[in-house]
Formats: structure tokens, sequence, C-alpha cells
């Protein structure tokens, strides 16, 4: 009888044990990824030759708009050329004002993250906290933070200040209205496997709500991040003496388009490497739901 | 320990049209006992579970566990639910020691007993895999091992074995035997399964829905320690007759 038991015990096995499949999902032919990163780069390089072989004598467009080629020197100077005084005020600024909104976005998102994900469990969770809350959140919501400048400026003046303000309040809805969600969606029977465990109020927001919203949240997070991108550089163009944004509206100013046009392409590489910055941990943080996901 | 006590208890679950779930519910579960509730879906057996869990409040009657009022869920009425509820992001150990963990038994007490509970239902060699790496019987293994850290009292089962397949069914159905023999706690089984119904347990009350009633109870008088060879043995077979007559009544 026993045996017979212990076989059945034995059938009931994993269909496969974690290692190797999590092996089938991380290993990839060092082939498919150089394809991967052909692909991926095949557009800018047919968009940079068109626009290179498309100008005249180093623009385009009557001389409105600068070729690759200038545009490139003109990063290079903005890099490395030697700062000082002289004729050109970027000379060698370029990592000064990127670390200066790298800096105020990272400031202002992480005050988003500190208040907008406690607020977003308050709103999805408690139904008092919803109803005292969440009204306020939408109603603030539809007011596009370009709306908010000029209070910000009379508030914070010109200087870092305001832009933060604005980075944390930008990235704070995405944050605040997915969290929210991600809340209200935990299942309700692992709700009742922590009470019925003796889990109290707090340790079931902390040990089973927030890791089950934690999807959601990432989400949030995000969202809120290209949001803090956009809010830096809309402060640092009005608002405040320095950083990427106010490189850009400067040199637009004094007709500087070749500095612009490297300024812009500095803010999307560094947003898509701040992205994947969150990416990656999130990755770490929800291993358990990408073999999840993978096990369909 | 571990006694249940419903006492012409209702259920009533609000709404547009209010059910009348439970309908004047008597039931007297004494220490050690294990006590089945056979019904079609729908007849309130889960609500009666869910009742004694503490996670519904009964509209009417009163409901005892060890001679006090339920009032809230709590670690001495450990529950099994039909589709484990483990916590996808925390590893089999961590869902065993979750719940000694938040009541804060120190874990030199806790460890060694969770230990020995994943060695007896047969998971040692799992401890550090997710709850999605496991089949449904494992999981439901893990489901039964984390109630177990918890020494509870009383063992409520909502079906616990309703989504697994039928060979895996009879090992935990074994496997849910030898414990219960080697512990003696009390459970409350609720299943729609008369074989399982009748294997497991000493006393079946046997519901009907609308509104969901007790409209038979019937002691099984087996020899105890029972095993899956129990289910062909003549005694078996009679019981199994008398109440599928008893459930065609209930039908019609």
């Amino acid at each position: 009888m026993t045996t017979s038991i212990e076989r059945l015990v034995a059938s009931d096995g994993p269909s496969g044990t974690a290692t190797p499949r999590r092996r089938t999902v991380v290993v990839r032919g060092p082939l498919r990824v150089v394809g991967r990163v052909l692909l991926a780069v095949a557009l800018p390089v047919v968009v940079v030759a068109t626009w290179q072989l498309a100008g005249t004598g180093g623009s385009l467009f009557g001389g409105v708009l600068p070729t690759p080629d200038r545009v490139w020197k003109a990063w290079w100077t903005w890099a490395f050329g030697t700062t000082g005084l002289g004729l050109n005020p970027y000379s060698g600024t370029w990592l000064a004002n990127l670390l200066y909104s790298a800096e105020r976005v990272a400031k202002g998102f992480g005050c988003a993250i500190l208040i907008g994900v406690p607020v977003g469990i308050a709103i999805g969770w408690n139904r008092a906290a919803a109803g005292a809350l969440d009204p306020t959140v939408q109603v603030l919501r539809p007011i596009p933070i370009t709306a908010w400048l000029p209070f910000s400026i009379a508030v914070f003046g010109i200087g870092p200040g305001g832009a933060i303000f604005l980075i944390a309040l930008g990235a704070f809805y995405p944050i605040v209205v997915n969290t929210s969600q991600g809340a209200r969606d935990v299942e309700r029977i692992l709700i009742r496997a922590a009470l019925m465990m003796g889990a109290g109020p707090f340790t079931i927001l902390r040990r089973v709500v927030l890791p089950a919203a934690l999807p959601s949240i990432f989400t949030g997070l995000r969202v809120g991040l290209g949001i803090g991108w956009t809010a830096v550089i809309v402060a640092e163009m009005v608002a405040v003496k320095s950083g990427l944004g106010y490189v850009l509206w400067d040199a637009y100013y004094v007709g500087r388009m070749d500095v612009v046009i490297a300024d812009m392409i500095t803010i999307g590489l560094l947003g898509y490497l701040s992205d994947r910055l969150v990416l990656a941990i999130e990755r770490w943080a929800l291993a358990w739901r990408r073999l999840q996901s993978h096990q369909a | 320990m571990g006694t249940v006590l419903f006492q012409n208890v209702s259920k009533t679950f609000p709404g547009v049209r209010s059910v009348r779930a439970l309908d004047d519910v008597s039931l007297s579960i004494g220490e050690g006992d294990f006590v089945a509730l056979l019904g079609p879906s729908g007849c309130g057996k889960s609500t009666l579970l869910n009742l004694l869990a503490g996670f519904d409040r009964i509209s009417d009657g009163h409901l005892l566990f060890d001679g006090r009022p339920v009032t809230r869920p709590g670690p001495d009425r450990g529950v099994v639910f039909q589709e484990a509820a483990l916590f996808p992001w925390l590893d089999v150990w961590n869902n065993v020691i979750f719940g000694p963990k938040v009541q804060g038994v120190p874990r030199d007490v806790y460890e060694p007993r969770a230990r020995e509970l994943l060695h007896l239902v047969g998971l040692d060699a799992f401890a550090e895999a997710l709850p999605v790496q496991l089949s449904g019987g494992m999981r439901q293994r893990v489901g039964i091992a984390r109630v177990l850290a918890m020494s509870p009292r009383a063992l409520l089962m909502d079906e616990p074995f309703g989504a697994l397949d039928a060979q895996t069914r009879l090992s935990m159905q074994q496997l849910l035997l030898d414990v219960w023999q080697s512990l003696g706690t009390t459970v409350l089984f609720v299943t729609h399964d008369i074989d399982e119904a009748i294997l497991l347990s000493d006393r079946i009350c046997v519901m009907s829905a609308r509104p969901g009633r007790i409209v038979r109870t019937l002691p099984i008088a087996l020899p105890r320690p029972r095993s899956i060879a129990s289910l062909t043995s003549p005694e078996f077979v009679a019981y199994k007759a008398d109440i599928l007559s008893e459930m065609n009544v209930v039908h019609h």
C-alpha cells in the first residue's frame, strides 16, 4: 500500500524543475542579439544618412537645420571642448548639465515614489482613504505640469527647487493611479489566507498588498519617470539657469540648432537609459512573476 | 480543544435580491472529529466553512469555536483553500513559515517544525521553489504544511483536492489521512465528492441547496486507520449507495 502511494506521490512531481526552465529564458544565441541590435539601429541609420545626404553646405531648409556631421561636431565641443569664457559658452559643459538634469530627475522622482506609493496603496486598500484622497488627486491630475510653471516659479523662484517640484508632481500621478489599481486588484483569497495566518492590517499591507501590487507599481514608475524627464526640461527651459533644458532653450535663442539637436538626442538617450535601469530593477524584484509568465 | 458549535445559524447575503445561503443550521463537532460537508455546488457548504473561518459573519444564531463566539479569522482555525492560495512571490519555505513568522513565533521554534512539515508532505527538496514551479498537488501540500505550521486546533478544508486529477487526489487523501491520524486535529472538510467524504470522515453532513440546510447526518463507522484500499470494501459501497439515494431525493 505504502509503496503504491509513494509512486503516486512521485508521479505528482513538477513537470520540470526551476533551473532548466530559467535557463531557457535567459540564454540566447549571440547571433540573435546581434540581429536584434542591427534591426534596432537600421531606422536611425537610414534617417541620419538621408538627412546628411539631403543637406547642402552643412545645412537643410536654407540653413535652418544643421546636418548630422555638424551636430556631431557641436556635440563633441559641448562634451569635450575647453571650458571658459570663449565664444562658445557651451564648450565642455555637457557632462555638468547632464548631471544637473539627472540629479533633479532623481530627486523629484524619489519624492514622487516616497509619496506616491504609500498614497496609492492607501487609496487602493482603504475605502476611507480613497474617499478622502482620490477625488482631490483626480481633479488635480488633469492640470498639466506646464500649467504649474507660474505657480512653481512664484513659490520656488528661479532655481532647481521648482524643477524638482514639477518632476515630483508629474511623476506622482501615474505612480498613484497605478499603485492604487494594483492594491485594489489584490486577490481576495490571498488576503483571507494572510488573515487566517494571524497577520494584522499593517503586516497584510507590507507582506501581501505591496508585493501583489508591485507589478502595477512598476508600470507607474516607468510612466512617471518619462513624465519626470518632460518636467525637468520644461522647468529648466523657463525657470532654472542650468541643465539640459536650459542649454536647449538658450542654444535656440542664439541660433545654435546643432547644439539644440545634440541636446535633444542626449535627453532621449538619458531617458532611455534611466528607463532601462528601472526595468532592470523591476526584473530583479519581480523574478517570481517572470517565471510565471514564461510558463504559459 | 478544537470544538465547533453551530446553533441555528443562518446566513443571508444582502443585495438587490438577497440570498439565504444557510438556513437554521445546527452542527456540533467534537475535539479531533473529522466531519465532511457534502453537497452540490451552491448548497452553502463553503459559506458554512467561511463563517467558521471568520471570513463572513453569521446573520442569525450562534457560532462557537472552543466555546467562544467566532468574530474574525485566526491561526487557531487553519484554512486550506481549493486553489492553495499561496503567495506567488514567496518560495515554498517562506510560504510555510509565513504564519508563525507574522505571529512573532521565535525562529528557533518554527524553523524545525517547518522543516519537519515539509518532510511530512514530501517537499524537502522544493523549499526554494516558487509556487508557480510546482504542480497543483504539490501546491496543495504546501497549503497544508503552512497551515499545520501554525499548530491550529481545527483544519478547515474547502474542497482542497477538487481541482486535482484523480490520481493526485488519491495520494493527497492518503496524505491527509496519515497527517490527521498522527495529529488528531479537528477537521471540517467541504467536498462534493462522495467517495472522498466517506473515505476521510467520521461523519458526513449531507446538505441541500436553496436554502442551504443539513438534510442528513451520517456517521461513517469504517475502521481506522483507513487507506485508499478502503474505497472498495463492501461497507464503503453500502455507504455510497445510501448517500446516492439521499442525494437523489435532495435533487427532486
